[in-house]
């Protein structure tokens, strides 16, 4: 929305990026896809992580490791919501299964998937 | 009474082939109990991988298992026997699965599924057939008697085979044309895919299949609603295709895309979570082609389940 006050070019930046700032601390997702752009790591230590983490991007990095201390730390209504959003298992799948389970799963799933989709198979 | 054999088929590609196919064998043996053998003829392996997952599709291809295999043995000269490359656990739904194991009766979908190899293996025959003075048509017509002689002994054992075609008329992709009792064509409400539905209509309807408006399933798929789709599916129904039988309008959905994407070669779902906001239009699809083929053979199916 256009206003009267005329600003100097500094002025209107320094309300652009008050508005990107804002948006990165409210918005995960746009914060991490941000930080990616940039060639930044991402680094999965808030709350919200279950919003950000891909776990195919995390299983082609090839450590198991570095997954784990992703997702088994998450509750299970949110490593079942990961499984979910990412087809990596459906809710009988899921049923029964540990917190431990689903997360072992989600890395063989993710990493076999993974391994398929960047092989040839002719 | 052996299977009815439907071709899914339409040169223009993109117009959900696969999916119809897939979406189609689990309405069958959902709904009507019925045992379903899915024959993929197309090496881009999509309904296959449906079914099986890649992993699926590589494993079975490297057990021997697979239409790619069942050509090989054309080529070596081997007795036409379809049996031994079918996977007979191609099923992703839960419901099916646990009736298998109580030892009920309630459908079941086995696969012989489709792999890359499968071009490269045609193109090979192709070259040597031809380097003999043979015609793609004299190959198809020998394709077509080696397929139709290998599925023979197992039709009693189904009740419908669905051929998932190429968009292309390879020799092998015109032998399954010929094979099929019924032809489902799957097309877009756009004017390409009218089109192209239209030519590969015409081309059926002389070369294969002359009463062919009376085989003929023809169904909307990945359906935007506007005014536009709306006009050009309408031209379809009344003008170019109106002697043909319709099924219901499929939309382009979400829910399709993750339904035809299955985890893990041992993940399982049950019909409605695969199909969720889509499970009626599976439903009216399954419905309406027993209808069709009621109409084609006289036969009658009950439902097992609603």
């Amino acid at each position: 929305m256009a206003e009267s006050t005329r600003l100097t070019p500094v002025e209107y930046l320094d309300r652009f990026f008050d508005e990107l700032r804002a948006e990165v601390r409210s918005n995960p997702k746009l914060a991490a896809r941000l930080v990616k752009a940039l060639g930044g790591e991402v680094v999965f230590e808030s709350d919200d992580k279950a919003e950000v983490a891909n776990p195919y991007s995390l299983a082609a990095q090839g450590s198991k490791a570095k997954f784990l201390s992703v997702f088994a730390s998450m509750k299970l209504p949110e490593i079942k919501k990961v499984l979910k959003e990412n087809n990596l298992a459906t809710r009988v799948d899921m049923n029964g299964k540990t917190a431990d389970q689903l997360v072992e799963m989600m890395f063989e799933r993710a990493s076999s998937k993974v391994s398929e989709r960047s092989s040839s198979i002719f | 009474m052996p299977a009815l054999t439907a071709a899914i088929a339409n040169l223009k590609g993109g117009v959900g082939k696969s999916t119809t196919t897939v979406m189609l064998a689990d309405g069958l043996a959902h709904y009507y109990g019925m045992n379903v053998l899915v024959i993929d003829l197309d090496p881009q392996a999509n309904s296959s991988q449906m079914l099986l997952t890649e992993r699926g599709v590589q494993a079975a291809s490297d057990q021997g298992k697979g239409t790619h295999h069942l050509l090989g043995d054309f080529v070596a000269g081997k007795p036409a026997a379809a049996a031994p490359f079918i996977m007979p656990n191609a099923v992703t739904l839960e419901e099916l699965r646990l009736a298998e194991e109580h030892d009920e009766r309630l459908g079941w979908i086995s696969s012989l599924p489709a792999h890359p190899q499968l071009r490269l293996r045609e193109l090979g025959l192709e070259e040597e057939w031809y380097s003999k003075a043979g015609t793609p048509t004299t190959l198809s017509d020998a394709l077509a008697a080696y397929f139709r002689k290998a599925l023979t002994p197992i039709l009693p054992l189904y009740d419908v085979v669905l051929l998932d075609c190429p968009p292309h008329l390879s020799p092998l992709a015109r032998a399954g044309l010929a094979l099929a009792d019924v032809f489902i064509t799957p097309t877009i409400a756009d004017s390409v895919s009218t089109w192209g539905t239209k030519q590969f209509s015409e081309w059926v309807g002389k070369f294969i299949a002359p009463d062919l408006p009376k085989r003929n399933f023809v169904l909307i798929t990945r359906f935007r609603d506007t005014k536009y789709a709306r006009q050009v599916a309408s031209d379809l129904r009344e003008i170019y295709l109106k002697d043909r039988w319709f099924g219901p309008t499929i939309p382009e959905s979400v829910h399709v895309l993750n339904a035809m994407d299955r985890a893990a070669p041992d993940s399982y779902n049950t019909f409605r979570g695969k199909y969720a906001g889509v499970t009626s239009d599976v439903r009216r699809l399954a419905e309406r082609f027993t209808d069709f083929m009621s109409q084609r053979t006289g036969a009658t199916w009950q439902k097992v389940r609603d």
